[in-house]
């Protein structure tokens, strides 16, 4: 009987650590966000290489393809280091060498303008903070925090893309029908362009953008204020609908998003008030 | 709605947290910043101006990254052949709109592909408004004889208020 039950333990899966696994997703989807534009970025480097511009607001060095090269394999490589390692220096260095290695992308004459490098920052400034914390023997309380801010990260990206979005040419349509429904190639453009006159597209393009700010104002201020599941669960469908809605390369700015999002389904579930035990009468040390 | 639990800082000493409290106070920071800009115009400019890359300092622009602003303002460009006021009247209708950060026209390698392959002079204006402020620039981008490009700041006065 006894031997059974050893079997059992060892068949058992190993117990899931949660700051780890979410530490790992987000590396993982930091990784899909740099590498989904990957034949853009090779068709960059030849383009950067052969047609520099030069401009002396930039320093000589930020505007070097060899810099951007660096940066880019730079952070790629710390980040694959940190999503395998078990070592707790390796998971440090590597995220603070993938946030130094983003923050130069987030600073590069060629591809400073690139929102995907600013949401890996984002999610590579979690990283670092969660890559020193997991020593912690509070767990739970380790998590909680680290799906508090990933939630308020995402509120944040979101309420920035509302804010500048606070101006009548969007509340018009104007801005996104000339550039999503005058030639996006994508499949809500092509069929609303196949299926509709122009006149009615700008109408369509009026209430599309009326949505964008919506969600993205609503989002942006309330999405922190939910509890950590409902968070994940929300933010993933409205990040998801982002890309369905607009354009497939929007994925390289918004997968990294979605990973950190899901940090708020490892937080452990509090217990009900009814499975708590009652607390036990303190044993009187004199007494007896 | 927010759970106090997730957010304590100072529950007891093993729950301290300097890191967390430092990255919350500066998403705060940039909330606020965010959320004023439709009221203080000076916060607007100073987007703008980020937007067209001329923000008086480079190091004061760079500090400015980690705030978003994704597809932000309703940014335009226009790319001509000629220098601007030339031939005005056939080519003033060639604005389109760009996402964001509307100078990538030039410096991102789409734009550097399809309008700095040809060798030729190249004069880019950037428009940007927000709730009725504009920065509008002009840039004249030279072909060297080495390769690649010169960017000359050829206007940058025009700012109003519509």
């Amino acid at each position: 009987m006894n031997k059974i039950k050893k079997v059992f333990r060892r068949l058992q899966p190993a117990r899931l650590n949660p700051p780890v696994a979410a530490y790992r997703i987000v590396q993982l989807t930091i990784l899909v966000s740099l590498f989904w534009k990957w034949r853009f970025f090779l068709e960059a480097n030849d383009i950067y290489a052969n047609i520099p511009v030069e401009d002396p607001f930039f320093p000589d060095w930020l505007r070097s393809v060899t810099t951007i090269r660096l940066a880019f394999w730079g952070s790629a490589l710390a980040t694959g280091i940190g999503l395998i390692t078990s070592s707790k220096l390796l998971r440090k260095t590597s995220s603070w060498l993938g946030l130094m290695g983003i923050s130069l992308m987030c600073i590069h004459q060629g591809s400073y303008n690139d929102m995907t490098f600013v949401t890996i920052w984002w999610c590579c400034l979690w990283s670092v903070w969660l890559a020193h914390r997991m020593e912690t023997d509070q767990q739970d309380v380790l998590m909680r925090r680290a799906a508090f801010l990933s939630r308020l990260i995402i509120s944040l990206i979101l309420l920035g893309g509302a804010a500048g979005k606070w101006t009548p040419e969007f509340w018009s349509g104007e801005v996104l029908f000339d550039i999503y429904f005058v030639d996006r190639d994508f499949w809500v453009f092509n069929y609303l362009r196949e299926n509709y006159e122009p006149e009615e597209l700008r109408e369509i393009a009026k209430w599309y953008s009326r949505q964008v700010v919506i969600v993205e104002t609503v989002s942006g201020i309330g999405l922190w204020m939910l509890p950590s599941r409902w968070a994940a669960l929300i933010a993933t469908i409205i990040l998801s609908g982002i890309v369905l809605l607009s354009n497939k390369y929007l994925v390289s700015v918004i997968a990294c998003l979605v990973g950190l999002a899901c940090a708020g389904f490892f937080v452990p579930r509090r217990p009900r008030k009814a499975d708590t035990p009652a607390p036990s009468k303190p044993e009187n040390p004199v007494a007896g | 709605m927010v759970d106090s639990t997730d957010t304590s800082i100072t529950h007891d000493e093993q729950q301290r947290d300097l890191g967390f409290c430092c990255i919350v106070a500066f998403i705060g920071m940039i909330a606020v910043w965010l959320l004023l800009m439709p009221w203080i115009p000076g916060i607007a400019k100073h987007s703008l101006q980020r937007f067209h890359l001329r923000t008086p300092s480079f190091s004061v622009w760079a500090a400015q990254f980690p705030i978003p602003s994704m597809y932000n303002f309703a940014n335009r460009y226009k790319v001509e052949q000629y220098p601007p006021d030339f031939v005005m009247m056939i080519l003033d209708e060639n604005w389109r709109y760009a996402n964001h950060f509307p100078a990538r026209v030039i410096t991102f390698f789409a734009g550097r592909y399809d309008f700095l392959s040809s060798k030729q002079d190249r004069w880019f204006t950037l428009k940007s408004s927000y709730r009725g402020q504009i920065l509008e620039s002009k840039f004249h981008l030279e072909p060297l004889e080495e390769g690649g490009y010169r960017l000359i700041r050829i206007d940058e006065v025009d700012e109003t208020h519509e």
